[in-house]
């Protein structure tokens, strides 16, 4: 193997390093992260408030059964995991101010469709 | 600046080593070329490549950090390809708002082993029930739970029973404000709107909730929910009233309800409900009732007024729940009489009944996979509290209990259960009986 194929491929995994530092998943800004807890019927909390342009983590956990969380209309649609199974994360980008409501989109029991909540993006 | 900087860098590397090394372009030879030199080829086509590698990272950061913004008008459809991308697990992708879909079918069911005191063990599969969800779009959608009782039904007094504990259409305008109508559940109360068996203690609903507050209250109805300011809901609905006829003084309410067959609605009940629910682990509430009666007897004026406050506060393993409710009945002196003429012996109908309980749990052992609970609970319920004038109350229905258990769950929906009852009345004829119960519940 000669000096030039070395260096070649040096600089091929250096590069390679680069691009995965700068990967889509290295954003500009840290997310905001905002763990919600779903229980039956509630999500709390219920009303979140974030700024234009924040990125938002959200952490979704469940006290007792699957639930679902969905951001009406945005096309965001999460299943959230049994109690002691872990989280599902929702992450976006709020960049249109407005009220989202968002509710549970997997029918956990008698009083599901009271499991309703907004997120305002504010100036 | 500093990634954007760092992608030059990258892109400029990759441009500069990627073609060698892969062999797709080897160095040109040393050949003139009629219209440009090879080394302005060669910069004409690594720009090229840049504009394009570019164009593809701007693509993924779109990619990876969606925005939030208002939907696009409504649509058919998209194709599978042009849906939003996954951003977390497990995420799944969304139909158009005005698509009608139709949930899968979830439902609870509660099987049991009573042993009362000196009698025979019984085996009953005491709930089976259904429930079903039809979203006509966005804004409106279908609930139906349907409940068979006991396993069995048939024409005979002492069977089981089917019932539709709920039916109907939400309009969904805002959070703040909703509309309901149909059969609805009364929102009074925890175990009325919450009555999946991994969602309480004890193999039966506790007594306060069964005599007191008869969940599962339901009956034809119409009103508004939704949720107000950080943490609040509320509800509020005009339903189908009570029956002074099936009020007793063992039971209470718990016969009394109308359930939507052929509700007799020439007064209608109101009830609602308030609860703040803004504290993770906390839920109080409070709910009332109030509506005539006595819709079967023309001379009677009578009016169930009930009112009620519960509270539920989780903090690590340790949990507890308690409520207080009461219950005013107006006339009950005029329905004592009136029965009493009809029937030929009196009810002994109370002007009160009263009841609570509290309910410390704890789940003991944190490290094991599957989660158990140990709990206890006492409760105190008279359904014979204060009486109207001239009338003695029976001592044997004011009753305090003690149950102690626990539940063992292989799964968040599953659960199962024992407790022992144990029941005191105060009363020196008549002894309550205690059991010995175990259960096995799920919710799917």
């Amino acid at each position: 193997m000669t000096r030039t194929t070395w260096l070649r491929g040096g600089s091929l995994a250096c590069a390679a390093l680069l691009v995965v530092l700068v990967s889509p998943s290295s954003f500009s800004q840290d997310p905001t992260v905002i763990r919600v807890t779903a229980e039956r019927f509630t999500f709390t909390p219920s009303h979140i408030k974030v700024k234009r342009g924040t990125i938002v983590e959200l952490r979704l956990r469940s006290e007792d059964t699957n639930h679902g969380f969905r951001i009406v209309g945005s096309g965001f649609n999460a299943i959230i995991p049994k109690r002691g199974r872990g989280e599902a994360t929702l992450i976006f980008r709020a960049d249109t101010p407005g009220r989202y409501t968002f509710e549970c989109s997997k029918m956990c029991g008698a009083g599901h469709t009271f499991m309703r909540g907004t997120i305002t993006v504010g100036e | 600046m500093r990634r954007r900087i760092a992608v030059l860098v990258a892109i400029s590397i990759v441009l500069l080593v990627g073609g060698p090394v892969s062999g797709q372009t080897p160095d040109p030879p040393a050949t003139q070329s009629p219209v440009a030199s090879p080394g302005q080829t060669r910069i004409e086509e690594l720009e090229r490549r840049v504009r394009e590698l570019e164009t593809r990272l701007r693509e993924l950061e779109a990619a990876a950090t969606k925005p939030l913004a208002p939907p696009p008008a409504p649509r058919e459809p998209a194709p599978a390809q042009q849906m939003p991308p996954s951003l977390g697990p497990p995420t799944s992708v969304e139909e158009s708002s005005t698509v009608s879909r139709t949930g899968p079918i979830s439902g609870y069911m509660d099987f049991h082993l009573n042993k009362p005191e000196h009698e025979d063990a019984q085996l009953d599969f005491h709930r089976f029930v259904l429930l079903f969800n039809h979203s006509f779009s966005d804004r409106l959608r279908f609930v139906g739970e349907l409940e068979l009782e006991h396993a069995f039904v048939s024409g005979l007094e002492a069977s089981g029973e089917v019932e539709l504990e709920q039916a109907y259409l939400d309009f969904k305008v805002k959070p703040e404000l909703n509309f309901r109508a149909g059969m609805v559940l009364a929102p009074v109360g925890i175990i009325n709107e919450r009555h999946e068996p991994p969602s309480f203690h004890g193999v039966e609903r506790p007594f306060v909730d069964t005599f007191i507050i008869p969940t599962t209250w339901f009956d034809a109805g119409v009103g508004v929910h939704g949720t107000v300011g950080a943490g609040w809901q509320y509800r509020a609905y005009l339903m189908a009233p009570l029956d002074a006829t099936r009020i007793t003084a063992e039971e209470g309410l718990h016969e009394a309800t109308q359930k939507g067959f052929a509700s007799n609605v020439r007064n209608v009940a109101h009830t609602g409900r308030l609860e703040y629910v803004g504290v993770p682990g906390l839920n109080l509430g409070t709910s009332f009732w109030r509506g005539k009666t006595g819709f079967n007897f023309r001379r009677v004026d009578s009016r169930v007024g009930l009112f009620e406050f519960d509270g539920r506060y989780r903090a690590g393993r340790f949990a507890a729940r308690g409520e207080f409710a009461q219950v005013f009945i107006d006339g009950a002196a005029d329905l004592n009489d009136f029965l009493q003429r009809t029937a030929g012996v009196s009810p002994n109908i109370a002007r009160q009944m009263r009841g609570f309980y509290v309910e410390p749990s704890i789940r003991p052992l944190p490290w094991i996979r599957h989660d158990v609970a140990a709990f206890v609970r006492y409760e105190n319920f008279d359904t014979q509290f204060k009486m109207p004038e001239g009338v003695l109350p029976l001592k044997q229905f004011d009753r305090a209990a003690w149950v102690f258990g626990g539940s063992y769950f292989p799964d968040p929906d599953v659960v199962f259960k024992i407790d022992y009852s144990i029941i005191r009345n105060r009363s020196s004829l008549f002894r309550s009986v205690d059991s010995l119960n175990i259960g096995l519940g799920w919710w799917f």
